[in-house]
């Protein structure tokens, strides 16, 4: 069952149309990338599924439930977690208040909101911790984020995203600026949460594509021009043909 | 009914040095990114130049083109001695600034010309009035209509159709960009304020004969400036002349029969088009 | 935390020995207007520049019904808190749908509104001579007339609202307004309405804005119109930034150092706010980040510590 599907999903800014018909369905549990070159519209499809763009048509289901149209802030709540492609944290608190704010947002309840100690909901901490630790910051919880590498903050950039106990989580580029080695750390973590979670994937390293994937969509001009295993995308001649000059398969 | 036509001119009058002022305000805060809030202080010195100097050399039409170019200067200079050193800071910094130069400058006023207002008379060939046919009315206003107008219209040719021009709205989109092209972006600043304070200066300077002057007069029109602004859009050329005539006509009708709420009706005017449309008159969303 | 709170009691204690408790008591009266401002400012990110609406409003409303109604001095300060936040809800319900510069616009527009109608307004607001004869109602028979049992009254009353405040901002509240200020757009994306708690940071600093403004009244026996004008918006801005917007106690420096400025340079000299003008410019210009930020950059140089 496909746990999120677009049906005939399109976006258009005025004359440019970023996303054109894209119709797919994710698998719950699988990790599906999207692929395709620069301005593909990858970007956008995420800003459509998280509810940041309202779509010029089209439909989003989750779960089966349509959530065309649900503002942003809802779509957290859903179970729909994301990162971005460029780090987005807030930069003035710690690591674990990054995501402390995260998890709190999508926990049980927000009782005390006005009145209760930020430092005194254990169970929201406790899943903040979870969620450093899942992508081993734990031990810098306490640092401010202007203390750590480029690396480490696209780690924390997933672990904002994991904070929320999410079903689905959209990772957008979570390689992107990392060196040879700390991208290898970051494969191992995505393939440590697969089956976990339901991974959407958008990346331009193939390796790494090809390397975790379930099933691969790729994008071109804002359609979907391919859909298939790794294999068989790397065999897909149309493909060849958008990456020519691009990223080699 | 023709007391209701002669309001709707003196609303177009009024609407047309609203868009000059919002036009200023527009230009320099949506090119130097920050709330200006001595805005109003320039319309007000442009206001007292014009009167001085009128009365000093005895010619109306030569203060008139020296008043805002005075007015132009002190932009300059404030730009160059204080502004330019706060594009980091942020807009609490840079509003404080602004603020605090307006109460500089109104309190100078007061210090140079006295606290009371006094009214200053349109030069004799532009004084009475002229038959329209359904209501008599005033040449010294027809006259700022058209005077307004060219300036609009000057504004628009130069922003519009001259490279520098096009180069300022460039800047108001996208000021990385502009500089990643190698156009000097402090120049770009400069000449921003200087002309956004020349535009402010003129619209004093034309209304002092309608409205006379006082050392209030600047605040009064900073809330208006802002109206126009919030209304039709930061760097909207025609969005400042469509909210300043709207608002100028409406405040001028509402005068017609309820005098006292004619300010507030601007202020209540913006209120409501910002309920149904939160992005202005002609903003994107 | 604690040395804070000792000096904070000190002063309470030591202000009316030093200063007129009249003056004394608008410090604290302008520090609760303030602390109202910073959670908007410091905390949120947004910056206000019409909180005199929602301190003017609630000071006529309440000075109307003291006057006229003979209320209590409690139930005027109820009603100012009220209408401070109602006046916020209003305004800020139209301001955070913009951001930016618009939305400082707006603000300052929207004040603009409110002064109008209290100038034009005359029978009720009294226009330019303000409202005047303000009684200062006593309580359980304490009598409020004397300036040293008002002044004890008030720095009751500022201690409460600091504590109420140092409560808001520890909460998750105080944490969510604060992800708002470092990213909105990540903030809405973890799954808050950015609109609706900005909405209601406004509410909130508009009661404490309310509730200074009914103090005040009661302080001067007058609502003077410029309660509700531009410059009480600008004033207490510039008291917030230059105590520190970075820090729950620096508008309360702020106060200290904007009342001291103004009561001692305005009887001297009519277009004292010239100096006013002068003294923003040079902050502006030359001491950014404020007396808190000065203070704890020479501790931290001191001890060599990171800057928390």
């Amino acid at each position: 069952m496909a746990i999120l599907e677009t049906q005939n999903l399109s976006k258009a800014f005025g004359a440019l149309t970023a996303v054109d018909g894209v119709s797919l369905g994710i698998e719950a549990g699988t990790l599906h990338s999207i692929i395709g070159p620069n301005g593909a519209g990858k970007t956008t499809l995420f800003n459509l599924l998280t509810g940041t763009y309202r779509p010029s048509a089209g439909r989003i289901l989750f779960d089966g439930r349509d959530i065309t149209g649900t503002p942003a802030h809802r779509v957290a709540h859903l179970g729909l977690a994301r990162s971005f492609q460029r780090t987005n944290v807030f930069p003035a608190f710690s690591l674990l208040d990054n995501v402390w704010v995260a998890a709190f947002a999508c926990g049980p309840s927000w009782k005390g909101l006005l009145w209760r100690r930020a430092d005194r909901y254990p169970e929201v901490r406790a899943r903040a911790l979870a969620a450093l630790a899942d992508v081993g910051l734990a031990d810098k919880a306490e640092q401010p984020v202007r203390e750590i590498s480029h690396g480490e903050q696209r780690q924390l950039e997933l672990a904002i995203a994991l904070a929320a106990a999410p079903r689905v989580l959209l990772l957008d580029e979570p390689a992107a600026g990392l060196s040879p080695e700390e991208t290898k750390r970051l494969v191992a973590l995505v393939r440590a949460l697969k089956g976990r979670y339901t991974i959407v994937l958008i990346e331009h390293k193939m390796d790494i594509i090809m390397d975790v994937s379930d099933r691969i969509s790729v994008m071109h001009f804002g359609s979907l021009i391919a859909e298939g295993t790794p294999a068989e995308i790397q065999r897909n001649r149309e493909v060849r043909r958008a990456y020519l000059g691009g990223v080699a398969a | 009914m023709s007391l209701l036509a002669g309001q709707i001119l003196n609303g177009i009058a009024t609407g047309m040095l609203y868009a000059l002022m919002g036009l200023g305000l527009s230009l320099i805060t949506g090119i130097l990114n920050i709330p200006n809030f001595a805005h109003g202080a320039l319309f007000a010195i442009g206001a007292y130049l014009l009167a001085t100097v009128a009365v000093t050399i005895g010619n109306f039409w030569i203060a008139l083109l020296v008043a805002p170019i005075g007015v132009a200067l002190l932009g300059l200079a404030i730009e160059y001695v204080g502004i330019r050193r706060l594009y980091a800071a942020g807009h609490d910094y840079q509003l404080l600034f602004t603020f605090g130069l307006a109460l500089i400058l109104s309190e100078s006023i007061i210090l140079i010309w006295g606290p009371v207002g006094y009214s200053h008379l349109p030069p004799d060939i532009l004084r009475g009035g002229v038959d329209l046919g359904f209501t008599f009315y005033p040449k010294y206003r027809l006259f700022v209509m058209a005077a307004a107008g060219v300036l609009v219209l000057a504004t628009w040719l130069f922003l519009e159709k001259t490279r520098y021009g096009a180069i300022m709205r460039a800047g108001i989109e996208n000021k990385e960009m502009v500089s990643l092209l190698g156009i000097d972006i402090h120049r770009l600043f400069t000449v921003a304020f200087a002309l956004g304070a020349y535009l402010a200066g003129i619209a004093g300077a034309l209304t002092a004969p309608i409205r006379g002057l006082s050392p209030g007069m600047g605040v009064d029109m900073l809330g208006i400036a802002f109206v126009v602004v919030a209304l039709g859009g930061l760097g909207n050329l025609l969005g400042a002349i469509g909210a300043g005539l709207l608002i100028g006509v409406a405040q001028a009708v509402v005068a017609a029969y309820w005098t006292e709420a004619s300010t507030v009706v601007i202020y209540a005017v913006m209120a409501a088009v910002l309920l149904v449309r939160p992005q202005g008159l002609f903003g994107i969303r | 935390m604690k040395k804070e709170t000792l000096l904070l009691l000190a002063a309470v204690f030591v202000l009316p020995l030093v200063l007129r408790p009249a003056i004394a008591a608008e410090i604290w009266i302008f520090a609760i207007f303030g602390l109202g401002l910073n959670l908007l400012l410091g905390y949120t990110g947004l910056l206000s520049f019409g909180q005199a609406t929602f301190f003017g409003s609630a000071a006529y409303v309440a000075g109307w019904l003291l006057k006229h109604y003979g209320i209590g001095v409690f139930p005027a300060l109820g009603l100012g808190v009220f209408v401070g936040a109602a006046s916020a809800a209003l305004v800020g319900y139209l301001c955070v749908q913009r951001s930016g510069l618009y939305f400082i616009m707006l603000t300052f527009a929207l004040n603009q509104l409110f002064y109008f109608v209290a100038y034009q307004w005359t029978s009720v607001t009294g226009g330019e001579d303000g409202m005047p004869g303000i009684p200062r109602p006593a309580f359980l028979g304490i009598d409020f007339t004397e300036p040293l049992p008002y002044y004890v009254f008030v720095s009751a009353l500022f201690l409460l609202s600091l504590w109420i405040m140092k409560r808001i901002v520890e909460s998750p509240l105080g944490r969510i307004l604060q992800a708002i200020r470092e990213n909105e757009v990540r903030a809405e994306a973890v799954g808050y309405d950015v609109a609706r708690f900005k909405l209601a940071a406004f509410v909130i600093g508009g009661a404490f804005s309310g509730a200074a403004g009914v103090l005040y009244a009661m302080l001067f026996g007058i609502v003077p119109l410029e309660a509700i004008g531009f410059v009480t918006s600008g004033n207490v801005v510039f008291a917030t930034l230059i105590g520190g917007s970075g820090s729950l106690y620096g508008p309360i420096i702020g106060s200290f150092v904007f009342i001291w400025l103004s009561e001692s340079v305005s009887t001297l000299w009519a277009r004292w706010p010239l100096l006013l003008g002068v003294a923003f410019v040079i902050v502006v210009l030359f001491f950014r980040g404020g007396v808190v930020e000065a203070w704890s950059r020479f501790w931290s140089w001191r001890s060599s510590k990171p800057k928390t």
